[in-house]
């Protein structure tokens, strides 16, 4: 929920609630206040009346809404709601009634006065009420909106920023200055993080080339001299087999050295020049690519490529999924095997026959975990594919059921 | 004869540079070397080069800074980057700013015979469309190969093992340096041992059938030799 709905929606239920027990209050109270107003009135005529009697007789005083009858008892007054009906109209009275005695008789006076408007009043007051309260509420909801909006402005802006934010650029991350107090803190201490962290990223880089550097250089030395000596002629069978098994190992070591590198890489988040594009484009790109190795084996090639698929990301990385997850279905594949690729509903799925795992199924896409099978290959290809998987949130799986299966759903 | 290729090593790693050094005056170049931007700068002034094969880390800079000024000179000078440094953007600067193949290290001298020696091809067009080698002749543009005058049909792969071994003659090539070799060009699919040993053994049986001399020989199960007497 955003911040602004969430100020507006407080605000609105606050305001239905104190609004609600408002209007039940005031409702009373007015009628409180009415009801006292009747009653005054009705004392107001009695009196009146009473005045006008000691000069006429009572009969004389009968009215529409002053009605006399002769009596036993007596009574001081007493208050009571009546109805009449008039005009085939039922109209609510409130009635005042009270003993008068003129020549030793005692009459019963009630005096009647309508209610009918004092309830129209209220009606009015009411609607009055309920219409200011609203446009009150409705003009501090949009001047609370609009202000809280405006105090957020550079926050949002922040937000905005921080969200394109990327380590490996070098553009310094600037902020707005901010009117808000916490705003600007935040801001500053956003700046500091960022950039601390491009810095701990730009050493990082550096040791990791570093690294590749002075590895490197060492090996292709070894690697040098052990093809110069490679080339004398008195070599023996023996000597000539340890020259190779030394540059093959000094090979080996640059591969693991660079792979290594690689990993590095993605894990750091190296790599982040998105694009989109066809899935099944590049995996027919690809697969012209082993087409010979394809045919090498005799592998028996199955694609099934329905689904169109367009997928954001790296367009190196892409690459080098795609890449690895073929080689290694082509590697551990048997002669004259099967090679099945599928893409489907967001998922591409990878099979391939081949041996059994000689290592546990958990431990397939971790570093140098390799098949007993082929100990040339080096462990890395698959870590690989689950650096740049997790990089991207992609769900990589494995499973096994006479095929290898790898799966790579690209929906997030 | 041909005239002898000048060629500038810039390379401050001196046991490198001498072995570099030997390769390439085995291999009729005739190479000089450069430890520095400064001392390489004196010598693109004195003399022609044909090639130059750059170190990108040099004790006085950054040889990405040579690129240009070699790339401005009036005859074409080939240029390869040899460079520790794997990293993507380095190759993309680097061939953007003129290159014209990047090497990683370590690499195998074979291998760098043979880029060297196509770099230098690419740049004189007209003088060397075609490699002879007694009776192959090598149309390395087009792919073709001429025994005897007759065409014959080599695949993709087959053709470039030949173009490496027709550059890399009377070198003992190791099975791993073969290896790598075809990884680098085809998709870097890993190449085991006997991947190599089956295009080998398909491309003698091509050479064989159109009556070529016998070239490829292995040597004791861990290279092959492309023996020219």
């Amino acid at each position: 929920m955003k911040l602004l709905t969430k100020t507006s929606l407080n605000f609105i239920s606050a305001s239905v609630i104190f609004f609600l027990v408002g209007s039940i209050a005031m409702y009373f109270s007015v009628r409180n206040i009415i009801a006292e107003d009747l009653k005054n009135r009705l004392l107001q005529q009695q009196n009146e009346f009473i005045y006008t009697a000691q000069q006429n007789k009572v009969t004389d005083l009968v009215s529409e809404l002053v009605f006399v009858q002769t009596t036993e008892k007596k009574q001081l007054y007493s208050f009571s709601d009546t109805v009449l009906i008039a005009n085939e109209k039922y109209i609510l009275y409130r009635k005042l009634a009270f003993s008068y005695s003129q020549n030793e008789q005692d009459y019963k006076v009630s005096i009647l006065l309508s209610q009918s408007e004092s309830d129209m009043l209220i009606m009015k007051i009411a609607i009055m009420n309920v219409g200011f309260a609203m446009l009150f509420f409705l003009i501090m909801f949009f001047v609370n909106r609009h202000s809280i909006k405006s105090a957020l402005g550079v926050f949002y802006s922040t937000i905005r920023k921080l969200e394109d934010f990327e380590v490996n650029k070098a553009e310094v991350l600037t902020l707005e200055t901010a009117e808000v107090d916490e705003v600007r803190k935040l801001n500053a201490v956003f700046e500091k993080m960022s950039k601390q962290i491009r810095q701990d990223f730009i050493s990082q880089k550096e040791y990791t080339e570093n690294v590749s550097h002075e590895l490197q250089t060492p090996l292709a030395i070894i690697s040098s001299k052990a093809d110069e000596l490679m080339q004398a002629d008195n070599l023996s069978k023996e000597q000539m087999e340890q020259l190779a098994l030394l540059l093959e190992t000094t090979n080996r070591l640059s591969k693991i050295n660079q792979s290594l590198i690689f990993l590095t890489k993605i894990d750091n988040r190296f790599y982040t020049e998105g694009a989109t594009f066809s899935l099944n484009d590049l995996i027919k790109e690809k697969l012209t690519l082993f087409a010979e190795a394809i045919k090498d084996k005799n592998i028996q090639l199955k694609v099934d490529l329905s689904d169109i698929t367009h997928i954001y990301m790296d367009k190196y990385l892409a690459d080098t999924l795609l890449m690895n997850l073929i080689k290694n279905a082509l590697i551990h594949n048997k002669e004259g095997g099967e090679l099945s690729i599928k893409l489907a509903n967001n998922t591409l799925i990878i099979s391939n026959i081949g041996e059994v795992l000689t290592f546990a199924e958990s431990d397939i896409f971790n570093r140098f975990s390799r098949s007993e099978h082929n100990k040339k290959s080096l462990g890395i290809g698959l870590s690989v594919v689950k650096s740049i998987c997790e990089l991207y949130d992609f769900n990589l799986q494995y499973n096994y059921d006479g095929m290898h299966h790898f799966s790579i759903n690209f929906k997030k | 004869m041909l005239k002898k290729h000048n060629i500038l090593l810039v390379e401050d790693e001196l046991e490198l540079a001498k072995s570099t050094l030997a390769y390439l005056s085995e291999n009729g170049f005739s190479p000089f070397l450069a430890k520095d931007l400064k001392s390489a700068r004196k010598l693109l002034k004195q003399e022609n080069f044909s090639a130059v094969l750059l170190d990108l880390g040099l004790p006085d800079g950054d040889g990405m800074s040579l690129i240009k000024e070699i790339k401005n000179a009036k005859n074409e000078i080939g240029l390869i980057i040899v460079s520790a440094k794997d990293a993507l953007e380095k190759k993309v600067e680097g061939l953007e700013l003129g290159a014209d193949d990047y090497l990683t290290k370590p690499f195998f001298f074979p291998e760098l015979n043979a880029r060297l020696k196509s770099v230098i091809r690419r740049l004189n067009l007209e003088a060397n469309k075609e490699i002879v080698l007694n009776e192959i002749t090598l149309f390395p543009e087009q792919m073709r190969t001429l025994i005897h005058g007759k065409e014959i049909e080599l695949t993709a792969k087959e053709f470039g093992l030949l173009l490496y071994f027709v550059s890399n003659q009377n070198r003992v090539i190791s099975k791993t340096t073969l290896g790598e070799f075809m990884s680098s060009n085809y998709a870097d699919y890993g190449f085991t041992d006997d991947v190599v040993y089956t295009h080998i053994k398909n491309l003698k049986k091509k050479l064989s059938v159109s009556d070529a001399d016998d070239y490829i020989k292995n040597v004791y199960g861990v290279g092959y030799k492309f023996t020219v007497a």
